[in-house]
């Protein structure tokens, strides 16, 4: 997120609070996501947030599955629920920008075909995080740094694009991740 | 469904070279950023870090300096 916004020098503190209390380091190496060098076009942009989108549904839906709670259990099928009206949302601003229509079909598959190329499924990803699917405090935090970079995405997309109907979507998808935050903070603050 | 690896190009620095980074410099002169929730910053911080959540990042980001170094956990 900061990375984004003219912040000329930062840095990971890889394995966070843990590795300083360990004095040990752990964790990857890239805990830090981000999703845009910042020169994607709009229409790029929208594809890759619709991926997004699509494994954020996944990576809920799974976590639905795993929690041990039936408050956080609950939380994520919400969560998973909203994601598809995003992707709803995704998929007719990007026919609003587009300058010819393409029906949801073919759009599906050049966003397959983009968020496959290095990819991870969603299984290797939370392993690359190391986290813990039955520690809930671990999985809230990753999600909230997913939710984080969705976020991030928005609000840069925001400003590139011109077409207003297109930016008032985007706005609103942005104001939703942000309240997903939040609710993903509350959650955590009682556990 | 695959992810996309979204890996951004900021740097990480293990425990040590985080030591070393902060005490090579001042106070003034570096960020340190804690973006975890209010309780987990009570229980147990980096001494000089600051404190602004996640989720209330993205509307905080005026009280940080961009042209310092931020080191973030």
């Amino acid at each position: 997120m900061l990375s984004g916004k003219g912040f000329k020098k930062i840095f990971n503190v890889s394995g966070g609070i843990k590795a300083w209390e360990a004095q040990t380091a752990i964790g990857p190496q890239d805990l830090g996501l981000d999703l845009f060098t910042g020169n994607e076009e709009p229409l790029e942009v929208l594809k890759i947030a619709y991926s997004l989108e699509q494994g954020l549904r996944e990576f809920y839906l799974e976590m639905e599955k795993q929690a041990e709670t039936q408050k956080v259990k609950e939380l994520f099928a919400k969560l998973s629920e909203i994601e598809v009206k995003h992707q709803e949302s995704i998929y007719i601003a990007y026919n609003d920008v587009s300058p010819e229509d393409i029906n949801k079909d073919e759009f599906e598959k050049m966003v397959e075909v983009k968020a496959l190329e290095g990819g991870l499924s969603t299984m290797e990803y939370l392993e690359l995080f190391g986290s813990d699917l039955t520690a809930e405090i671990q999985v809230i935090s990753l999600a909230m740094s997913i939710e984080a970079q969705a976020l991030d995405l928005y609000q840069r997309l925001s400003s590139k694009v011109t077409n207003l109907k297109s930016r008032n979507i985007i706005n609103k998808i942005a104001s939703e991740e942000k309240a997903h935050l939040a609710s993903l903070g509350k959650l955590m603050d009682s556990l | 469904m695959k992810w996309m690896q979204f890996f951004t190009p900021v740097q990480s620095l293990n425990f040590s070279e985080t030591k070393q980074y902060i005490d090579e410099h001042t106070g003034d002169e570096i960020q340190i950023l804690d973006v975890r929730q209010p309780g987990e910053y009570k229980d147990d911080h980096i001494p000089g870090a600051s404190l602004i959540p996640l989720p209330q990042l993205s509307d905080r980001l005026d009280e940080l300096d961009p042209q310092k170094p931020v080191l973030v956990y």
